[in-house]
């Protein structure tokens, strides 16, 4: 071995500690929980297969798994790549955009600057393979939505196969929409092509197409499940716990999740029913807002949490709006079912790097009332140009309705922490004391 | 009973009632605002608004002018009272195009969609339909150039109506499905007759409800809905954008998803069908009134049940 591939493997080796352990930590401390659910362990259990156990104990990483089935597996980013047309076709989709600060630092190295740590770290997951997950990908589809993951496309491309896919950015437009359209066709003759399935076995036909849509829809219904859930008042989730129990998804397949996911909300609805609450009436109930919080970044929902707050919902890609769109069809005609695939991936979903994105405040709006939200968390990544600019619309209408908006802009490395909770326990602590005044007079 | 299984029923009972009623005795009167032929012969139920229309304003006399009003009249009742609802739940064509797009749909086949720009532009067709209904019996009345060929337009509408052939047919009678050899008029009135009814046939087999964007009885409907009882309303903050009920809409309504500031989204077009509503995946988000009051909304249980994702409750 010459003397720079040790280095480059004694570096590698430093930093796959450094994720294990961060991720460690974060699951033990969720484990700590004497109140946590039975039915989270299987999502905590799926986090540490992934990010922990890797390179040691290979089998219990459901995509090994899958490997010894011999299905091909597509790596997708974002939200836009429709996972029905990976399952028709016998392929298996992970979501990989990276939540890693030592996969972060990593990727240091191959972009600018400025570049948001999701970026980062996801090209440093590819490039150095801190984890197995991202070298078994045949292909990785990459939708292009911001500048970040558009440029990222070509950066990977270096390491591995990459499709772009190109997501218009004026959705409203009839011309956008039918390119949109044309675009999941092309993408459904290349994963056929890959699947091998120009003949028979992988083309993606009527019936399979059907049964991965309610398969995805199965595992939509258990989300929105949970999202009731976090309704309820008080509350009867921790933020970070459900937050992680929908992230858990990327790195599952979506038949699996829905099975433990409908155990875990069936445990919390008798919870609710018999009224076992995680926090009194007066805990504040936070809207987490902006840029995805992707595990083992932990950090702000943690913090908010530490101080007495809860996550009753957040708007994320990695959170709540992951899952839930459903596809609507009414035939199942191959026409339909595709016509009704590309308006879920594309319509629905207020990314903010559609514009004009006004759906955005809208769903913010109905949210704020939905869930009796008390204040707002507006976490932006450093670099994540997107979210920062909505945030003078979100603050503007969330003024017209008094809730309090907190800006906190940051990345993936841990040298902040002690700042952001003295904001964090300030805000916190203001959002208590309004509270309190409204109940008192 | 789901909306679908009622629609799909009161669809089949109209059809029976207004094309064979006769037979038992049923009259519903001659106003009625949907096409209940009177070609079908001595079986029909009641009678299509538009054959009386042109006959009284054909006629010319005092007495026609003061039965023209009347007639309007009931017609307005009726047509305030459910609205276009008439088209979406009781018309025997519309139940026809229905019947063929469940074939289509059994057999797996896609359906074709006109761009936005084409379906404005066709639009058109219902006037053109609507003036030939209006004023050729006006001018058959008071034939005041070419009095001769005046004399074969008499219903000149219903002579083009897909209606007149077609529902017929259906009752086995082949009597008007020919080309009628009077004269010149005659015969270039029934061809085209004859050419829409094709039309329709096939067009309905291959795009959800074809006809009913050209058909002029539609377009008289849909002028009372700012006052009919019925309307259907979103909740804008509610509605995700998701496209659903454009997808599913055998109108192809884009409006209704498009909607951003106005709670009343019962589009002329609409046919009040209420398979948006049934398809919206929001609680809430669509309904449809009746006098104001809800009677029946979007429910996101209701949309799973309906992909199939979640077992049928009985009760929606
Ligand atoms: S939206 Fe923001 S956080 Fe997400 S990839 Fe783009 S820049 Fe990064
Ligand atoms: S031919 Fe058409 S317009 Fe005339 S009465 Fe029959 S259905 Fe009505
Ligand atoms: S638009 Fe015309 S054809 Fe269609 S349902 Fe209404 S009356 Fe019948
Ligand atoms: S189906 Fe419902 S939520 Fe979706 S666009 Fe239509 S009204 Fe909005
Ligand atoms: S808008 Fe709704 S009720 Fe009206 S025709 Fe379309 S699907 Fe039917």
């Amino acid at each position: 071995m010459t003397k720079e591939t040790d280095q480059l493997q004694r570096r590698k080796a430093r930093f796959v500690r450094g994720l294990a352990n961060s991720a460690e930590t974060m699951l033990a401390g969720l484990e700590e929980n004497p109140e946590l659910p039975e039915g989270m362990h299987y999502f905590i259990d799926i986090m540490r297969d992934i990010f922990v156990k890797d390179q040691e104990e290979h089998f219990s990483n459901p995509f090994c798994r899958q490997d010894a089935n011999n299905r091909k597996i597509i790596g997708t980013y974002c939200l836009m790549v429709p996972e029905e047309l990976i399952y028709a076709a016998g392929a298996i989709p992970v979501r990989l955009c990276g939540g890693s600060y030592e996969a972060s630092s990593i990727g240091d190295e191959f972009v600018p600057r400025d570049t948001c740590p999701v970026v980062k770290a996801s090209i440093g997951f590819t490039s150095l393979n801190l984890i197995s997950l991202y070298q078994k990908c045949d292909v990785v589809i990459i939708p292009t939505t911001c500048d970040a993951k558009r440029k990222m496309g070509e950066e990977l491309s270096k390491f591995t196969e990459v499709w772009m896919l190109e997501v218009p950015h004026v959705k409203e437009s009839e011309g956008s929409r039918r390119q949109w359209l044309e675009q999941l066709y092309a993408l459904k003759k290349n994963i056929e092509k890959l699947t091998g399935g120009r003949f028979v076995c992988g083309k993606i036909r009527r019936r399979e197409l059907d049964s991965a849509i309610k398969m995805v829809g199965r595992a939509q219904y258990e989300a929105r499940r949970l999202y009731e859930i976090r309704k309820s008042f008080p509350p009867v989730i921790p933020g970070r716990e459900a937050m992680l129990a929908i992230n858990a998804y990327s790195y599952d397949t979506a038949f699996e999740w829905a099975k433990a996911m409908t155990g875990l909300n069936d445990e919390l609805e008798d919870r609710r029913d018999k009224g076992r609450v995680v926090a009194g009436s007066h805990a504040p109930r936070i809207l987490l807002a902006g840029s995805p919080s992707i595990f083992p970044n932990w950090k702000i929902p943690s913090l908010l949490e530490e101080m007495g707050a809860v996550i009753v919902v957040d708007e994320s890609c990695m959170g709540s709006r992951y899952l839930y769109d459903p596809v609507g069809i009414t035939e199942k005609s191959m026409t339909d079912m595709m016509v009704g695939i590309a308006a879920r991936y594309l319509m629905p979903c207020v990314c903010p790097s559609f514009a004009p994105n006004e759906d955005r405040l809208f769903r913010l709006l109905q949210m704020i009332e939905e869930f009796n939200v008390d204040g707002i968390i507006y976490h932006v990544l450093k670099g994540c140009i997107v979210y920062d600019f909505e945030l003078i619309r979100v603050e503007k209408i969330m003024k017209e309705k008094n809730i309090p908006v907190l800006r906190i802009e940051t990345d993936y490395s841990p040298e902040d922490i002690e700042q952001l909770r003295t904001r964090i326990e300030a805000f916190v602590e203001m959002l208590e004391t309004k509270k309190k005044k409204i109940k008192e007079g | 009973m789901t909306v679908t299984k009622l629609r799909w029923t009161i669809l089949i009972v109209s059809f029976f009632v207004l094309l064979m009623g006769g037979w038992i005795g049923i009259n519903l009167g001659g106003f009625l605002p949907t096409y209940a032929c009177p070609y079908v012969g001595g079986s029909r139920g009641g009678v299509c608004f538009l054959f009386r229309l042109q006959y009284l304003l054909g006629n010319g006399s005092p007495e026609a002018f003061i039965g023209l009003g009347k007639h309007i009249l009931y017609f307005s009742l009726l047509v305030i009272i459910i609205g276009k609802a008439w088209c979406g739940w009781i018309c025997p064509l519309g139940f026809f195009q229905d019947v063929l797009d469940l074939i289509r749909r059994k057999l797996h086949m896609g359906y074709i969609r006109f761009p936005e720009r084409l379906r404005a532009n066709l639009g058109c067709i219902k006037w053109i339909f609507f003036f030939i209904a209006l004023l050729i019996p006006l001018w058959v009345a008071h034939p005041i150039f070419a009095p001769a060929v005046a004399r074969d337009f008499s219903q000149p509408y219903c002579q083009l109506c897909p209606g007149k052939h077609i529902l017929p047919l259906l009752l086995g009678d082949t009597n008007d499905v020919t080309v009628n050899f009077k004269s010149v008029t005659t015969i270039v009135m029934s061809m085209l007759g004859l050419i829409f009814s094709v039309s329709l046939i096939v067009g309905a087999f291959l795009k959800r409800r074809f006809w009913c964007s050209y058909c002029p009885m539609g377009l008289l409907l849909s002028w009372y809905r700012k006052i009919s009882f019925i309307k259907l309303k979103k909740d804008c903050q509610k509605c995700t954008m998701c496209e659903a009920c454009y997808n599913v809409c055998p109108l192809e309504i884009e409006q209704v998803f498009k909607e951003r500031e106005n709670e009343d989204v019962t589009f002329p077009d609409c046919t009040l069908c209420l398979r948006c509503v049934e398809y919206c995946p929001e609680d809430g988000a669509l309904r449809a009134t009746f006098l104001g009051k809800t009677i029946y909304r979007s429910t996101s249980k209701g949309f799973f049940a309906r992909q199939r994702i979640i077992p049928l409750v009985p009760d929606d």
